[in-house]
């Protein structure tokens, strides 16, 4: 197999440039991309949150602030916008779960308004979750529902038995999972349908063998991972591929070592942060996504913190949220091969 | 309504200085106090976001508003509020809905990833053709002589050409294909699609989708003349390029879900045949795929000819040791683990 070219080169995980790089996303007033993603800023403080607290250097942010905005940006419905003003969405009111969540502040929400507005989203019908009152439906935000009723002890809420049943409706010949029935499989869309049935304690539906395998197909000679097959590998697929492998207790099926040099390879060298693929502009999605999908790789040159495969978020704050428990859910015929 | 081409909205005046909206006051970006969150628009952009914030606190429904809306949702497609807001603007005022249709066929040009905008597409298509009338009432040949069912095909037909693999044209047209019974045609699509790119996984899970017409896989019953059709079919597409994932996963899970028996009895010595003929042997024999459908082949057969199965299965662990060396290494902690776990 042809070397890429990065495995000749050393590279190093630049700590205190995507600190730097993160610090200043909210000083960029004066840039067209500012205003354009104001509707998912709340994401984009998400993203910059757990890329920080993998690095341990989370005081870059100030926290009573962060506090107070995600707060501003909560509804009469009970559920977030993405920004002061927005409508309340799913994605949305997630992010703001999880960031008052990594600070320890869920206290200062009241939780049953949240819990009453997820779910006024799910159809009673059909057991499918809608991601607003616009009505989009996607195995995304069966995950997202779930998810967040899980912080707040209140799964019982929530019609679950459907919600599996739309999963497993979701899952296809190929053992992957789509953004509903027949939709093709789609490795972020893997990820949201493992999270969610990780969460619900029904792992047991999934062709673990078949998956896997299809999964570990996704990476490249690059050490990149696509989304699907034929298409270009992509830093957010270290995430989505190796969080999906890690519930399934796969990760070592594939080579970890060339999927941390392809992230690595990624990095904007002079000013932080880290693009889709090697020599695009960086952006705090990928950044985030990219330092996670190093923790679940294994990387060892510095000491990020261990990510939580289900949320997204280190797996101290989870463990203090006691949310951790998801893991003795896992089938036993499972049994987590350490990887 | 009139349909807005990008042009416009650079060259018309602020709105500031327009006669129809000297009445409203805009209202500004509360950014609160916490300095976090202050959002800088550039000056257009801010001017019609204070606008909209106008609008939208007195829920004004009015052309005008259905305008800025538009205008708003050219600039930023994301901005999901404003979607919410154009489409009780377009059901109150009673819009044109072929003009509405004009209007966001074009904002799908300009962002073919947008998700809000396959959604209020399909909103407006059911409200121009009643699902339940148009299938009750007509043939699949009648329909598709429908001019809302060409238009869509039509649309749906150049947004996959520019891209073939757009995750939310595929999925609005199984929406489409399914709501509205349209699937021998379908079926005639999925066909050009896969001819024309062999490669495309999006075109191989359509094919599936129309097979099953839609239905829940777990209770759906394949007839065995269309299994066999489709064995043919595909082996005849890894001819073309036997080491394309896309039609191996298809026929290998086709068939364990459906047909399982089939995979030795009728795909084995098709694949068979192909690996010792000589146009094909070299390209069959040097990919992964072959070998691991050959692996999931024989442990099926194992399972259901218990008195053959020990020796199937170490065809299948042989199999599985050669993938680890020499046909997929980068997986080889993947065969050696499916070696030890192959059973019956």
């Amino acid at each position: 197999m042809a070397e890429s070219s990065n495995t000749t080169r050393s590279l190093s995980l630049l700590v205190d440039k995507h600190v730097e790089y993160i610090k200043s996303l909210d000083k960029r007033q004066d840039e067209l991309e500012y205003w354009m993603t104001e509707h998912l800023r709340i994401s984009g403080i998400y993203w910059g949150l757990v890329a920080l607290k993998l690095l341990d250097r989370d005081s870059a942010l100030d926290k009573q602030q962060v506090i107070d905005y995600i707060l501003s940006c909560q509804n009469t419905d009970g559920g977030f916008g993405g920004h002061c003003g927005h409508d309340s969405h799913l994605l949305y009111t997630m992010s703001a779960v999880q960031v008052l969540s990594m600070y320890g502040a869920l206290d200062k929400i009241e939780s049953s308004r949240v819990v009453d507005y997820v779910i006024s989203l799910q159809d009673i019908e059909t057991g499918e979750i809608c991601g607003d009152e616009w009505g989009e439906r996607d195995t995304r935000f069966a995950f997202i529902a779930v998810a967040i009723l899980s912080f707040f002890g209140a799964l019982s809420r929530l019609d679950s038995d459907r919600i599996v049943e739309y999963v497993v409706r979701s899952m296809n010949y190929d053992g992957g999972f789509g953004s509903g029935p027949g939709g093709e499989s789609h490795a972020a869309q893997v990820y949201t349908c493992l999270a969610c049935l990780a969460i619900l304690g029904r792992l047991d539906v999934v062709d673990r063998e078949r998956l896997s395998a299809w999964l570990a197909e996704r990476q490249l000679p690059s050490g990149g991972f696509n989304g699907r097959p034929q298409k270009l590998e992509d830093v957010c697929y270290s995430w989505w591929v190796l969080s999906s492998l890690r519930i399934l207790g796969r990760v070592h099926w594939v080579d970890c070592s060339r999927v941390c040099n392809f992230v690595l390879d990624a990095q904007e060298p002079d000013s932080g942060g880290i693009a889709d693929r090697p020599g695009n502009v960086p952006d705090v999605y990928h950044t985030c996504f990219g330092i996670a999908g190093l923790s679940l790789a294994g990387y060892e040159d510095y000491p990020l913190k261990d990510v939580d495969p289900v949320y997204c978020m280190p797996i101290e704050c989870i463990e203090s949220s006691g949310l951790r428990s998801w893991i003795n859910n896992v089938p036993k015929s499972w049994s987590q091969e350490k990887s | 309504m009139r349909v807005e081409g990008s042009e416009d909205v650079c060259e018309a005046a602020p709105l500031s200085q327009q006669e129809e909206w000297r009445d409203v006051t805009p209202i500004p970006q509360d950014d609160g106090k916490h300095p976090i969150c202050p959002i800088a628009y550039t000056d257009d952009y801010r001017e019609m976001m204070d606008y909209l914030r106008a609008v939208m606190a007195k829920e004004e429904i009015s052309e005008r508003a259905l305008e800025l809306t538009g205008r708003v949702i050219q600039a930023n497609p994301g901005h999901y509020t404003v979607w919410v807001y154009r489409k009780r603007l377009v059901e109150e005022l009673n819009a044109d809905i072929a003009g509405e249709l004009n209007w966001v066929s074009s904002i799908s040009a300009m962002y073919p990833k947008n998700y809000q905008l396959w959604h209020h597409r399909e909103a407006l298509i059911v409200r121009l053709l009643d699902p339940k009338q148009a299938t009750e009432g007509q043939s699949e040949t009648e329909l598709l002589r429908h001019p809302v069912i060409r238009r869509e095909l039509q649309f749906l037909d150049n947004a996959i050409n520019e891209d073939s693999k757009n995750f939310h044209a595929w999925s609005y047209r199984q929406w489409l294909v399914s709501t509205y019974n349209i699937w021998e045609q379908e079926l005639i699509f999925v066909n050009t699609m896969i001819n024309e790119d062999v490669r495309n996984n999006s075109a191989w899970n359509q094919r599936y989708f129309v097979i099953l017409q839609g239905r829940n896989p777990a209770q759906v019953e394949l007839d065995s003349e269309l299994v066999s059709g489709e064995i043919v079919y595909t082996v005849e597409n890894i001819k073309f390029a036997p080491n394309n994932e896309s039609p191996w996963s298809y026929i290998i899970g086709l068939l364990l879900r459906h047909a399982p028996g089939k995979l030795y009895t009728d795909l084995l010595p098709k694949i068979q045949t192909l690996a010792n003929n000589k146009d094909y042997s070299l390209a069959m024999t040097t990919t992964q795929f072959y070998w691991s459908a050959l692996v999931d082949i024989y442990e099926q057969q194992a399972r259901e000819l218990p008195e053959q199965g020990k020796a199937l299965l170490e065809k299948a662990q042989s199999i599985c040791h050669n993938l680890a060396i020499e046909h997929d290494p980068m997986h080889g902690k993947y065969w050696e683990f499916r070696s030890t776990s192959l059973s019956v």
